[in-house]
């Protein structure tokens, strides 16, 4: 007998093995029975740049590199998308592969995520069901297939004759388990694959391999318990503000005064005082560095009191913004169309009614509790090692190749649990990655930069804002003739690293009219906020986009790819949020001018049954009066609290979700307070029940919260907010009553997004409801007891 | 000027070194490598840091270090046995503090980043007020900030704990 290496089709992979003569016939019936169809088909076209396979990249494009299936029958599992904690990714995707190996559970016992040198695909952080899990179903149906043939050739039994059960497959009467298989060693199955893992949406994996129909899933499903869980609960976890390497030193950066001033001169810092602390600048990058963290913390204070930058004010301010926005340049970027059906303009003449208004959401901030830390690593050898937490290490990895001008292979982004981002750092960066390798590179040791709670607020990317004019007409029977909406905001996806614009160093290009591909820095603004009201004849919606606030233009300002601005960024739900608030109130105040209970009017502009399904769920969960708003009760004046009801509904990433609150508002004081919260939402197929309630009321949570507390405060020279009690968010205090109403629907054969979505649909909600408390329609954001006070007066 | 100093966390006498004001937090972190207080804003505004001193719940980041000498610290690791000591109890630390294990079960934590605080809270909370309303968790908690937005499951966590700690077992 000799060695042979045999290579078989599985569908499209390719599975390497080396074996001996005998019995290799068997092996490729076996094989190649499964190996024929359109996956094999598509995967041809898949000649694509695959990462080497070095030591600090994994080759991607074998399946050992997703999963190890070890002798004993336990998995490894490794992702190169992360945790991001709303709702536990590396659970849901666990289960996911679970079902699709046909494995229990608790047969995956490791999960690695997210370090760029032993997790393969990079990816986002987010969209988790319809961006990652896709991938995951893939290498897993590959995998089994390629056991099936392994087992069948094993076994000497066709596949057709095989059955699976917990990692043990049987058939003639005998049975052998993955773990025997595979023998401990690697599987050697190339996986077709195609994109660039440092991407935004990282790598995707090719092919049509047979995966298990949905409504098969029994992993999926259940409630099973986050696996991140634990060790935070009993302080084991490791967050990246816990790593200490050898001969670290701790650094605090004394971030500019004005978001576009430059340095000119550097202070000193007494030596007595700060006998180890050292000064380090590159360009507009200021730092303090000492090995005892406290010190550069009091030294960073006093260094920033002592440098002088130049002045600048190239921001409107946010209590100028609406006007400010009015006079931004849209027309230079693409305007974009949403839904856009019959002729709006020209059904507004034959309405009997006709409503106009203006819907204005502020800059928001993701604000987590946790400000932005990491550690840059610059090795003798040229290697940089970076860690961090954020949403996407691999896309983080390219950023710090390009600024400092580097193989992207030269660099290790190494992954620890950390604050949510909700969206801020899915381009890769978080803020402090790129001056801690800076910083790193200069000294030659090991730098932990920890932003301080005022540079998380004042130098982190924002939500940006959104100014909505929509007109739409009733008939004479109180149905929509015709509904348009004009959205304006500026840009929504710069991920440019501060430290490297500040240092003058090689970023990725800034936000522009054509975007390099891949890329989402479009200045052009999408409509994401699908219309549901299929039954309204004439619809159009448009979107304006224009640059950064305080960035300046390309047209009018040189340096713009290198200013700084007020850099716009996806937050969770985004353009989403600030769209669904005007469309989801101007739906209300249309069921108000037309008489009609709001939740009814909603139902009767639809077809869409799902819709139709959540919307009846919360009325009837919430104890809903059906009538037409405002309340009977109404009242503008006194200090007794008047209660409204109010609901909301949203379509996205292919889950329905309706929504009822009730409020309290006190006319004399303009207090707001929300008292229940009903959601209803469809997924499709529920990956873990549990989760999806835990994900969505929280969700719940921060909508609430943007709806009556949060506004980023900025003045002409930057962000004026600075905590928490310049920047509130919603207590614990303030938070309603809760209740969220899973519909389980597997008939629609998909798993929904459910991680964002209530942030999005609450704020209106609200609104509705304070308006059926008062007769009054609050059409901005958030609603502050001044601002409502003003409402009442007005 | 560093000073050595002694500080008792978790039953255990520590020596360090570190200047008078430095803030607890860093000298549990950077010099006893306790990772269960955690820096949110450094102002005493968000609860990330909480640890307990003689029972009370403070913040680590605003705390002096000097402040704490010959009182007794207790981190979110040292809860267990905090929780066996009140039941007086010889036996060895149980794994984990009734609330721990009621943060498990009703699946608080989404990132949790926040939630040492909240569990250090309310172990101070439970420490007097033995069976919590709703509104008594509220305003225990109300200094604490969750951005993930988890307060209904920790309202419905700490209720659990009571209910467990109340039976002693």
């Amino acid at each position: 007998m000799s060695a042979l290496e045999e290579t078989v089709d599985v569908f499209g992979a390719t599975l390497t093995r080396s074996r001996f003569v005998k019995g290799a016939g068997a092996m490729v019936v076996g094989l190649s029975f499964v190996g024929t169809g359109a996956g094999a088909k598509a995967a041809t076209g898949s000649e694509i740049p695959l990462l080497p396979g070095t030591a600090h990249s994994p080759n991607v494009g074998l399946s050992d590199a997703w999963f190890t299936i070890h002798a004993d029958n336990t998995i490894t599992m490794r992702t190169g998308i992360a945790e991001m904690g709303q709702g536990s990714a590396s659970t849901a995707f666990a289960q996911i592969a679970a079902d699709e190996l046909n494995v229990p559970y608790s047969a995956i016992t490791e999960y690695v995520m997210g370090d760029t040198d032993r997790t393969p695909g990079g990816g986002i952080a987010a969209g988790f069901m319809f961006l990652g899990a896709p991938n995951i179903r893939k290498v897993a149906a590959y995998i089994y297939q390629a056991l099936l043939g392994m087992a069948s050739t094993q076994l000497g039994v066709p596949v057709a004759s095989l059955t699976v059960k917990d990692g043990v497959v049987s058939g003639g009467g005998k049975s052998v388990t993955y773990g025997q298989l595979v023998g401990g060693k690697a599987l050697n199955l190339s996986i077709p694959v195609s994109g660039d893992p440092t991407s935004f949406l990282g790598l995707t994996v090719l092919g049509n391999p047979p995966t298990k129909p949905m409504s098969q899933y029994q992993v999926v499903g259940r409630s099973i318990p986050m696996r991140t869980i634990p060790t935070i609960v009993s302080g084991q976890a490791t967050f990246v503000g816990d790593v200490r390497l050898p001969g670290m030193l701790h650094a605090r950066v004394v971030h500019p005064p004005a978001l576009g001033a430059k340095l000119v001169s550097v202070g000193q810092l007494d030596k007595k005082e700060f006998p180890n602390a050292q000064v380090v600048t590159k360009g507009n990058l200021v730092a303090v560095l000492d090995p005892s963290e406290y010190a550069a913390i009091q030294a960073a204070s006093i260094l920033a009191g002592k440098t002088k930058w130049t002045s600048w004010s190239g921001l409107p301010g946010s209590g100028n913004l609406f006007t400010a926005m009015r006079s931004f340049d849209y027309a230079s970027a693409p305007v974009l169309t949403g839904v856009n059906k019959g002729n709006a303009e020209a059904a507004f003449a034959s309405a009997a009614t006709r409503l106009s208004a203006t819907y204005e959401y502020p800059v928001e901030k993701h604000a987590p509790i946790g400000p932005t830390c990491a550690v840059g690593d610059v090795r003798p050898d040229g290697t940089i090692y970076v860690h961090m937490h954020g949403q996407n290490p691999s896309m983080l990895r390219r950023e710090i190749a390009t600024m400092m001008n580097t193989a992207v292979d030269n660099v290790v982004v190494r992954w620890y649990d950390g604050s949510g981002h909700y969206g801020r750092s899915n381009g890769g960066n978080t803020g402090a990655e790129e001056e801690a390798v800076i910083l790193s590179s200069i000294v030659g040791k090991p730098v932990r930069v920890q932003w301080m709670r005022a540079d998380d607020m004042q130098w982190s990317t924002v939500g940006p804002p959104e100014l909505s004019d929509v007109v739409a007409g009733l008939d004479s029977n109180g149905k929509i003739v015709a509904f348009r909406v004009n959205h304006y905001s500026t840009a929504g996806q710069d991920d440019r690293p501060v430290g490297a614009l500040l240092a003058g160093l090689p970023t990725m290009p800034a936000p522009a009219i054509s975007p390099p591909p891949g890329s989402f820095s479009g200045i052009s603004h999408g409509i994401s906020d699908p219309w549901m009201y299929d039954q309204v004849p004439n619809a159009l919606q448009k979107g304006f986009g224009t640059w950064n606030m305080g960035q300046g233009t390309p047209k009018t300002d040189p340096g713009y790819e290198q200013n700084i601005g007020l850099r716009g960024h996806s937050m969770r739900t985004p353009g989403q949020r600030q769209q669904n608030f005007a469309h989801e109130s101007m739906m209300s105040e249309l069921a108000a001018a037309a008489k009609v209970d709001p939740i009814q009017f909603r139902i009767d502009h639809t077809s869409a049954k799902r819709l139709v399904a959540v919307l009846n769920a919360v009325k009837e969960k919430s104890g809903w009066e059906t009538r037409p708003s405002p309340s009977p009760k109404a009242a503008t004046t006194g200090e007794k609290a008047v209660i409204g009801q109010g609901c909301s509904a949203m379509l996205r990433s292919n889950t329905y979700w309706a929504c009822a609150v009730k409020v309290s508002v006190v006319p004399k004081t303009g207090k707001v307070q929300v008292l229940n919260l009903v959601t209803a939402v469809d997924p499709g197929t529920v990956v873990n029940p549990r989760q999806l309630k835990r994900m969505v009321e929280g969700g719940a949570v921060m909508g609430v919260s943007e709806a009556l507390r949060e506004q980023l405060v900025f003045n002409r020279s930057g962000i004026v907010s600075r905590d928490w009690v310049t920047f509130p968010i919603l207590r614990i205090m303030d938070v309603p009553d809760i209740e969220t109403v899973i519909i389980e629907n597997p008939s629609v054969g998909d798993i929904g997004g459910a991680g964002e979505g209530p942030n999005g649909f609450v704020p209106a909600a609200i609104a509705n409801a304070i308006f059926d408390a008062t007769g009054k329609q609050p059409r901005r954001l958030p609603f502050t007891p001044k601002y409502v006070r003003t409402l009442l007066n007005g | 000027m560093a000073s050595k100093l002694k500080i008792k966390v978790n039953g255990l006498v520590h020596s360090v070194t570190a200047s008078l004001d430095t803030p607890l937090l860093y000298v549990l972190h950077n010099e006893l490598h306790l990772h269960g207080p955690r820096f949110g804003c450094g102002l005493a505004q968000c609860g990330a840091c909480s640890v307990l001193l003689d029972g009370k719940e403070i913040r680590s980041c605003v705390t002096p270090v000097a402040a704490v000498s010959g009182k007794a610290i207790t981190t979110l690791e040292g809860l267990p046995a905090l929780w066996a000591k009140e039941r007086g109890t010889t036996a060895s630390a149980p794994a984990l503090h009734p609330l721990q294990q009621a943060w498990i079960e009703q699946q608080v934590p989404q990132c949790g980043y926040c939630q040492n605080g909240m569990m250090i809270q309310a172990a101070d909370l439970l420490s007097t007020t033995r069976n919590p309303s709703k509104l008594q968790i509220k305003q225990a908690l109300n200094g604490h900030l969750c951005r993930c937005g988890t307060y209904t499951a920790i309202i419905e966590a700490i209720q659990q704990a009571a209910r467990t700690m109340a039976k002693g077992v």
